[in-house]
């Protein structure tokens, strides 16, 4: 049996064990800084001390997440016998070859602290983002539309986003992402609906860019459709026949009701946004040129709003963070021993004021990454707005 | 103006239709009527015991009828029993069992809010007692909070991009990324625990006589609201909401200080003070008020977890109770109040909005 | 406490024959105050069959006066026969008490009866009511009103009674038999049994067994607080606390032996033991209901003493034989194989009570024998499962949402995952997880304890019962456990119980991780308040230093 660590060990150490997430931190800034004058808004973003800080939290965690395997020092499923509690730095009573500590201590139930909170990163970051674009494509499909045509289509659409609006996000939650709800038809209809959206969305944007040239439009959109369509019925329906695409019930569920509290905020963001810029006089011209109003949209409208709906979309996947975390916090969706950094805080409050390490690792986590995306928003923001 | 209110009720009448429509189908799944069964006759009981208890309490018609008899367009079941007396929705709500005695439809339209499954009583006396729970709790959020987010946002956005700007406009975001479940634990742990944190300190150098600085449980609350048994929940909603109405604030503030009038004010050489004070700050504050008002019905889920979290049975609290047990009656009122609220919130913001700014005209 | 002066010329013959085994070693001393009392003979009768004193009631006689305050859940209230939950009973122990009460030492005390006898054979049943107990209405307490009483625990017809499945050796077709209760005059009454049944009486002290007035008509006690006991409620809501204070209005049959609280507060905080510990660090509560886990000592770090009570209750983690691919007894035996039900004690339960053995019968039940456990042998399991083509199957274990039975399945888990087998977790919310709690193909449910061990198989375990959650249907088990129920001396049970339990361990009927202990933390000036092997709170004798 090993002594256990003092902290500057255990700092000296979590160093150590997170060298791939520095290398690849060291190396992607050191080729954005060099061609910064080629990228565009991403190579100003390292003109900004805030938006360079955000940045590199975010890819902190982003690396984190890619590079779990490399990072873990156990299984963070395990349950090692006599570690329950224990306190960062201890020993394992039998380490059998493996990792002699525990980094940050152990949980409730004897698993690696550490090992939990690099694993969270992953499973917070396969589904925060993932959740925000598809509310992006839903809420700009609709939105779009919603700002350049108005009349009717406006006020019902806009209607049934404020009905979405009006009811607290927690009510919604406790309503859809319940066992009961997982077994009927509910979740696997509005996945239907939701996930059909990306697949018009590009299919929408190809045609109308490449409609005058038939072999282009054929050859792209016929690619979008079938790899969309493969996608789709995997993901919405669980009926990929190749079996490469799939989401637990469970996961779905959760997917689909995040998707839902979202998607109508992004629409009346893209709405407003729409609504402002079609009295350009660019949009204006594309009409007198004879353009039809899916390409405008697509092509006209929407490159020129990308500053605000880039600076939302960083904090919304910050936002879904969040809402994931409450939904753990409430003991909704989530799987039960998933190291998702919600449900981990969740459990390990109960004992906080005695162990606070199983809890503090990952909300100190969570804040970050809601921090660094947030920081970055704010940086795109400022550096937008220079233009 | 009466015009654009009458239309805004209308919407709001239709919005909390749908609404109500929405939750009674999603509470009156099969599956949910079981687990309702279950909770109310005993977690033991049999198959057939839960069909003859869903069927005894009028469960078992159609849902849009029971959604009508819950609106008060149907009238509501009615039974006989055996021994002569007849039961029923409206017999059970009214308390009286002889025959034709109570009325045909109670509803909504009635005024009938129906009984809670979850607490056995009347709907609209749990709404009311645990709504008032919540006010109080909110008056001092908004006490605590508005003030706050005002200070940093305009002493932030005063100077745009001095080193005071920086610092505060961080602490905002960070406050914006802590969400109450994280805050509160650890407010919980700093604060109000005899084991870690500044509690023990304090006791051994005799500053406190209690175990604990603050209390980590408002249930006393309940009775007597002291500082030190409301802090902590109230700051943590504080908290979270604060940092996004100082950005804003920030944000507005920022813009006004770049404008014409600012500027020749300062060439006229009136100190800085007194241009933030008298001439930037009445406009810099239109943009936060109607933030701050829509950011009402987004603390109610702030509500929710801080009310679980320091157990105060507030509306949040009803609600993660009633949602919990499926407390169909129960759900439904709250809703109505859910979305009364945002959609109140959203009018006032709407209407202070053309108050404070004179420049905009409702067509 | 009681006068039972009249029982001691006549112990029943088998109580006699209990003390020998208890003296022999064969029967513990719980076991037989248990059995003894049962069967009528009262406690320092039974104590002095063994050669013992009764232990003296304890020196510290609390104060009159004061309020204790309780945590504890609240639930809507409804007809005592149909609780489901101790809590619903505690609330309501200060006014509705009950004919009999099962005691922390194991044995049976009279309460509202002042004594029982039982024939030769355990098939007729003499209950003596205990003269001058007076309802709180000013009413007698009589033979009618305990026989009323009866009556109503026998009616299945109630959704949820489950008095009457204990009472099934007087009943018939979901009511009382005819002719099964006979008034012999106001004070005295007789049950005729079908069938000899010595768990009669133990089963009247069961929480659900409350004897309430006959002008209640099974909605809400509390509402319509009438009953026998000094306490009356003062308020009581669903969710947030119940406060019980002493009724003026009403003299007690038991006066001067209790009743020293004027006022008991409950407070509901929630499922959560993290509030419970807030309530009690910021002085809001003085005890609790009950405790788990870590929370025990946390409390006791805090100054609040935690008693404890050893118990036969278990969480049961079952497969269910019905479902594929649990049908299968080497994928069951497999799955025991992979579990070291020591590491799950000590991780899921915190070390707090013993290791189980995987056939539900208790050590500290009398009829126990030791044939060793299933072996833990986590190689030797993954090559069963590779073996029956499973090796790439993910299982799937279930349970509901609860701090000490999560973790103990997370450990489970974690123990069969650490074989080399897959498997995942799924936890319900209470709510849900009692609709199907009967056909999850592999979950735990919580059994709390019986005093006999063939008491849980005959509930839990013979083919086609209603709580048969395993689906074990095996016809050998159920002529062996026939022939067990009929053999009263525990010694000749014991041959058949190691075969029943052998076939248990044979069949791989469940992973029965351990036995628990029950812990309750009280601030050291409340007395008399120790944790209860069935939780009940009995406030009436509860009282401050």
């Amino acid at each position: 049996m090993t002594d256990p660590l003092t902290w500057p060990g255990i700092f000296a150490q979590l160093g150590l064990q997170l060298w791939p997430v520095w290398i690849a931190i060291v190396l992607l800034f050191a080729v954005s800084i060099s061609f910064k004058r080629h990228l565009g808004l991403y190579g100003k973003l390292f003109d900004s001390t805030i938006g360079m800080f955000g940045f590199t939290l975010v890819m902190f965690w982003v690396f984190t997440a890619l590079f779990a395997d490399l990072i873990v020092t156990h299984d963070p499923l395990a349950q090692f016998s006599g570690m329950r509690n224990a306190g960062p730095g201890s020993a394992l009573r039998d380490p059998a070859g493996g990792y002699p500590h525990f980094l940050l201590g152990g949980d409730a139930l004897a698993r690696d602290v550490f090992s939990r909170m690099v694993m969270g990163a992953r499973e917070v970051l396969r589904i925060a983002p993932f959740a925000a674009m598809i509310s992006f494509m839903i809420g700009i499909s609709l939105g779009l539309p919603a700002g350049y045509i108005g009349g009717k289509l406006d006020t019902g659409l806009t209607f049934v986003a404020n009905l979405v609006l009006a009811f607290p996000v927690i009510l919604l939650f406790f309503l859809l992402v319940a066992p009961e709800i997982q077994n009927t038809a509910i979740p696997r209809v509005m996945a239907g609906f939701l996930f059909l959206m990306p697949v018009l969305f590009f299919t929408v944007l190809l045609n109308a860019r490449f409609f005058t040239q038939p072999m282009k439009r054929n050859l792209y959109v016929g690619a979008v459709v079938i790899v969309g369509l493969w996608a789709y019925s995997g993901l919405a329906f669980n009926a990929d026949p190749f079996g490469v695409w799939g989401m637990s019930p469970n996961l779905l569920n959760v997917f689909v009701a995040v998707v839902f509290v979202n998607a109508p905020t992004v629409f009346r963001i893209v709405r407003g946004i729409t609504m402002d810029i079609k009295t350009r006089d660019y949009v204006a011209a594309a009409q007198t040129r004879g353009e039809g109003p899916w390409y405008i949209m697509m092509w006209e409208i929407l490159p020129n709003a990308r500053g605000p709906l880039i600076v939302d979309f960083c904090l919304r996947i910050g936002y879904t963070t969040i809402l994931l975390g409450t939904l753990g916090f409430f003991g909704l969706g989530v799987a039960p021993e998933s190291p998702d950094w919600g449900s981990t805080i969740n459990q390990g409050r109960r004992l906080l004021t005695v162990y606070p390490h199983a809890a503090l690792a990952p909300a100190l986590a969570l804040m970050s990454l809601v921090l660094g995306l947030n920081l970055l928003a704010d940086g795109l923001r400022e550096e937008s707005l220079k233009d | 103006m009466l015009l654009f209110l009458a239309r805004r009720i209308g919407v709001m009448l239709f919005t909390a239709l749908c609404l109500t429509f929405v939750v009674f189908y999603l509470t009156n799944l099969p599956a949910k009527l079981e687990t309702l069964a279950k909770t109310q006759a005993g977690s033991r009981i049999s198959d057939a015991e839960v069909a003859s208890w869903l069927d005894r309490n009028g469960y078992n018609q159609p849902m849009l009828t029971r959604y009508g008899e819950w609106l008060g367009v149907v009238p509501g079941w009615t039974r006989e029993e055996a021994d002569g007396g007849m039961t029923g929705r409206c017999y059970r709500l009214a308390d009286i069992s002889e025959p034709g005695a109570a009325p045909d439809r109670c509803g909504l339209l009635q005024g009938y809010w129906g009984n809670s499954t979850r607490f056995r009583a009347d709907v609209a006396d749990v709404i009311t007692a645990r709504l008032g729970a919540t006010g109080i709790l909110m008056l001092w959020v908004l006490i605590v909070m508005v003030p706050m987010a005002l200070l940093v946002g305009v002493l932030a956005g005063m100077r745009e991009g001095s080193r005071t700007d920086r610092s505060l406009s961080t602490f905002a975001i960070a406050s914006t990324a802590t969400p109450e479940y994280v805050s509160g634990v650890v407010f919980i742990a700093l604060l109000a625990s005899s084991a870690v944190g500044i509690s023990p300190l304090l006791v051994s150098w005799g500053v406190i006589e209690g175990p604990v600085l603050f209390q980590g449980n408002a249930r006393s609350a309940l009775e007597k609201i002291t500082f030190w048994n409301f802090f902590l929940p109230v700051m943590t909603i504080a908290l979270y909401g604060m940092g996004y109405v100082a950005r804003i604030t920030r944000a507005s503030m920022t813009e006004v200080m770049t404008q014409q009038y600012i500027r020749t004010a300062r060439l006229k050489g009136v100190s800085f003070p007194n241009i933030v004070l008298r001439h930037a700050l009445r406009n810099a504050l239109i943009a936060p008020f109607t933030v701050i008002m829509l950011q009402i019905p987004w603390l109610l889920n702030g509500v929710v977890i801080v009310e679980v979290l320091f157990s105060y049975p507030g509306f949040g609290w009803v609600l993660f109770e009633a949602a919990a047990n499926n407390d169909i009656e129960l759900l439904l009122a709250a809703s109505v109040v859910a979305v009364v609220v945002v959609l109140l919130t959203q009018l006032i913001s709407d209407i202070g909005y053309v108050y404070l700014n004179p420049r905009i005209r409702i067509s | 406490m009681t006068d039972q002066k009249s029982n001691a010329p006549k112990v029943h013959h088998a109580a006699k024959r209990y003390a020998q085994e208890c003296r022999k070693g064969q029967l513990s001393r719980r076991e037989f105050m248990t059995r003894a009392t049962a069967l009528g003979v009262a406690a320092p009768a039974a104590y002095g069959l063994l050669g013992l004193a009764a232990p003296e009631a304890k020196a510290q006689t609390p104060q009159m006066g004061g309020t204790l305050r309780i945590q504890m859940d609240i639930k809507a209230q409804r007809d005592p026969r149909t609780w489901d939950w101790s809590e619903l009973a505690n609330v309501c122990r200060g006014w509705l008490e009950y004919l009999v009460s099962y005691e922390r030492d194991g044995s049976v005390q009279p309460v509202l009866l002042e004594s029982w006898e039982a024939n030769d054979d355990a098939t007729e049943f003499t209950l003596n009511v205990r003269p001058g107990v007076k309802w709180n209405n000013g009413d007698d307490l009589t033979a009618e009103h305990v026989a009323h009483n009866i009556e109503r625990w026998c009616d299945a017809s109630v959704e949820g009674n489950s008095m009457a499945g204990r009472m099934s050796s007087i009943s018939e077709d979901g009511k009382l038999r005819d002719g099964a209760i006979e008034i012999v005059d106001d004070l005295t009454l007789r049950l005729h049994l079908s069938s000899p049944d010595i768990a009669i009486i133990v089963n009247m002290t069961d929480y659900p067994a409350a004897v309430v007035h006959p002008s209640f008509t099974g909605d809400d006690p509390v509402a319509n607080p009438i009953g026998t006991g000094p306490y009356r409620p003062v308020s009581h809501d669903t969710g947030i606390g119940a406060v019980i204070e002493r009724n003026p209005d009403h003299t007690w049959w038991n006066e001067g032996n209790g009743a020293y609280l004027d006022r008991i507060e409950f407070v509901d905080l929630g499922t959560d033991p993290a509030a419970w510990m807030a309530a009690a660090e910021g002085g809001e509560i003085d005890m609790t209901y009950q405790t788990t886990g870590d929370f025990v000592d946390l409390l006791e770090m805090i100054g609040m003493p935690a008693t404890e009570a050893i118990t036969a209750a278990t969480l049961a983690v079952r497969f269910n034989q019905d479902n594929a691919p649990y049908d299968n007894v080497n994928v069951r035996r497999a799955l025991q194989m992979a579990v070291d039900n020591q590491i799950v004690l000590e991780l899921g339960y915190n070390d707090r009570g013993t290791v189980a053995e995987n056939h539900h019968v208790c050590p500290i039940h009398p009829e126990y024998a030791d044939i060793g456990a299933t072996p833990f042998d986590p190689g030797e399991a993954r090559a069963m499962i590779e073996a029956e083509g499973l090796g790439d199957h993910e299982f799937e274990l279930i349970s509901i949402d609860d701090d000490w039975q999560a973790a103990t399945c997370d450990s489970v888990a974690a123990q069969i995952r650490a074989a080399g087998i897959n498997i995942k977790r799924t936890i319900l919310p209470g709510a849900t997880f009692w609709n199907d709690w009967l056909n999850y193909p592999f979950s735990s449910t919580e059994w709390n304890m019986r005093p006999l061990g063939v008491q849980v198989l005959n509930l839990a375990y013979r083919s086609g019962v209603a709580w048969n959650e395993a689906g074990f249907a095996n016809a050998e088990f159920d002529a062996l456990l026939d022939q067990a129920n009929g053999i009263p001396d525990a010694d000749e049970r014991r041959e058949v119980m190691a075969q029943i339990q052998q076939l248990m361990l044979d069949e791989g009927v469940l992973i029965q991780p351990y036995w628990r202990s029950l812990y309750r933390n009280a601030r050291p000036n409340v007395l008399n308040a120790e944790m209860h092997p069935t939780f009940e709170v009995r406030y009436q004798s509860y009282g401050l230093s």
